[in-house]
């Protein structure tokens, strides 16, 4: 029988609820049927914690007094957007430092959300109604008004796998790609990545509550490169890329724990980012869904070697998380993740804990995700540089 | 052979005349690198002993028996596990497998396998790992 999440939050607060995982899910879907399972469990937890380097926070910092129309902002040395009014910016994760290039936006951020004094010097012209000119002091998450992560695409719902063919080592954002097809990285904690779990995004949408970054979040739209014409499996599970969503959650609320800030050798800076989003099991067919393993979900092992990374080989998510797979059908090479499946399993169970104990209520969306969205390229025209 | 060791002393041990004795009795040559050495206190010196393999085993036993407390300066990894965030980038490079993910998805980290190749101090997201010169001889 079918439920709604209306009659999952009375279950929540009657204390019911049944919640699990979504490897739990998975396992359980081994010995028991899934008609059962939709019937006794209400929810399943999904999660992930992998380098998202699509994100970056809103901050408001209070007026100055004489004002000052803010008109070049660096946060420790990292510039941040300045084309808003005059004391909001928005700081982009893998924005670096002048000074470091191993800084940047990202650990600015992460400083914020651990309580660290940060310095802001900003510039303006000086106009009639902001006559100060220049702005040199600290912040912190108390002195500002908001600081709120704003990411415009999290959560990829599945990416590809890298390896590298060429004789040198490739640093990239896929980690160190050993020479000579010597090694291959992925970025997914599979059967337990929410996206994954939720194929076509009935129960995922406009207004979503997700845990981010160690408190509460929303799905604010879909994530930018959003692509609904994938193949897909039998499971409806996409091939490569597929959904990605934008979230927003108050950082001031978060954790260092959820969020930590990352540099990839020569690539630059990103951001981990902490996601936990809850799936209600509606009925047989959602479940169904949730039940998904790893050896059902697919990506590419793409060449990082060559300039448009020409796929390699189609692999299972499950030869990935071996440890080897074949490239050559031979020689077995060695795999290994970016993403924390540790710290996925980790919100996964706090998530359930939350909604068990009362402090985390589902949402119905407010409005769908598209439905029909492709990633057009970036193509050369007349009077560009071919 | 050339070898480089870290000498650390006892205050009664900075009277002995230990250079001249392992010139004389082991016959291996003495470069001093860095000495940190006074009366009353102990002290550390940092050598290079050239001469035969077995000279050079013979003069650190020697050392070791008379109460230095002697460290082959060689290269070793320091892992800031702490702050370690289990992201398995690292296990990517490492050949030897000193890294690896246990069952729980874990970073493990073997150092007796490890070969101090240093890749993984590039591979790493959050800069865990260094490489330091010292180790226990």
């Amino acid at each position: 029988m079918a439920k709604t999440v209306a009659e999952i939050n009375e279950k929540i607060r009657g204390g019911t609820v049944v919640v699990v995982s979504a490897e739990e899910f998975s396992k359980m879907a081994r010995s028991t049927d899934l008609a059962t399972l939709a019937e006794e469990v209400d929810i399943v937890t999904t999660a992930t914690f992998a380098p998202m380097c699509s994100s970056g926070a809103i901050i408001n910092f209070g007026h100055w007094t004489p004002p000052i129309r803010m008109e070049e902002i660096r946060l420790n040395g990292v510039s941040a957007y300045e084309g808003l009014a005059a004391v909001d910016t928005y700081i982009g994760a893998t924005a670096e430092s002048k000074f470091d290039p191993t800084y940047g936006g990202a650990h600015v951020i992460e400083a914020l959300i651990r309580g660290d004094d940060v310095r802001l010097q900003a510039h303006g012209k000086g106009t009639d109604c902001y006559p100060t000119r220049e702005v040199d002091t600290w912040i912190n998450k108390e002195t500002v008004n908001e600081f709120y992560l704003f990411n415009p695409r999290n959560a990829y719902q599945n990416y590809s796998a890298a390896t590298n063919s060429t004789g040198k080592i490739k640093y990239t954002y896929m980690g160190s790609l050993l020479p000579r097809f010597s090694n291959v990285t992925y970025s997914t904690s599979g059967e337990l990545s929410p996206l994954l779990n939720d194929p076509y995004l009935r129960t995922i949408g406009l207004g979503t509550r997700i845990f981010l970054g160690g408190t509460i979040g929303y799905v604010v739209w879909n994530g930018t490169q959003y692509n609904t014409r994938r193949d897909r499996t039998a499971d409806g599970v996409p091939t490569l890329g597929g959904a990605t969503l934008a979230v927003v959650g108050d950082a001031k609320a978060m954790s260092t724990e959820y969020i930590k800030s990352a540099y990839y050798e020569k690539y630059g800076v990103s951001l981990f980012v902490g996601i936990g989003i809850p799936i209600p099991v509606l009925d047989e067919e959602m479940a169904a869904h949730l039940a998904i393993t790893n050896d059902r979900i697919k990506t590419s092992i793409v060449d990082f070697g060559k300039e448009d990374h020409p796929p390699v080989r189609s692999v299972t998510y499950a030869e990935l998380a071996s440890g080897s797979v074949t490239l050559d059908g031979e020689r077995p090479v060695k795999t290994a993740p970016l993403s924390s499946l540790a710290k996925a399993r980790e919100i996964a169970g706090l998530l359930k804990a939350w909604i068990e104990e009362k402090q985390f209520f589902l949402t119905e969306a407010v409005a769908s995700l598209p439905t029909d969205s492709f990633v057009r390229p970036l193509v050369p025209r007349e009077g560009g540089i071919r | 052979m050339k070898k480089r060791y870290a000498l650390r002393f006892s205050p009664t041990l900075v009277e002995q005349p230990i250079v001249s004795k392992l010139v004389r009795i082991y016959d291996v040559d003495i470069n001093i690198l860095n000495a940190d050495v006074a009366s009353g206190r102990g002290g550390k010196l940092i050598v290079e002993l050239s001469g035969s393999q077995e000279a050079l085993e013979e003069s650190v036993a020697y050392l070791n028996e008379i109460g230095i407390i002697v460290s082959e300066m060689v290269k070793e990894l320091i892992f800031l596990e702490d702050a370690c965030i289990d992201c398995g980038a690292c296990t990517a490079v490492c050949s030897p497998k000193a890294l690896s993910l246990d069952e729980e998805a874990r970073l493990f980290f073997d150092a007796s396998l490890c070969v101090v190749c240093g890749l993984c101090v590039q591979a790493c997201p959050l800069r865990l790992f260094s490489v330091s010169d010292e180790r226990g001889a």
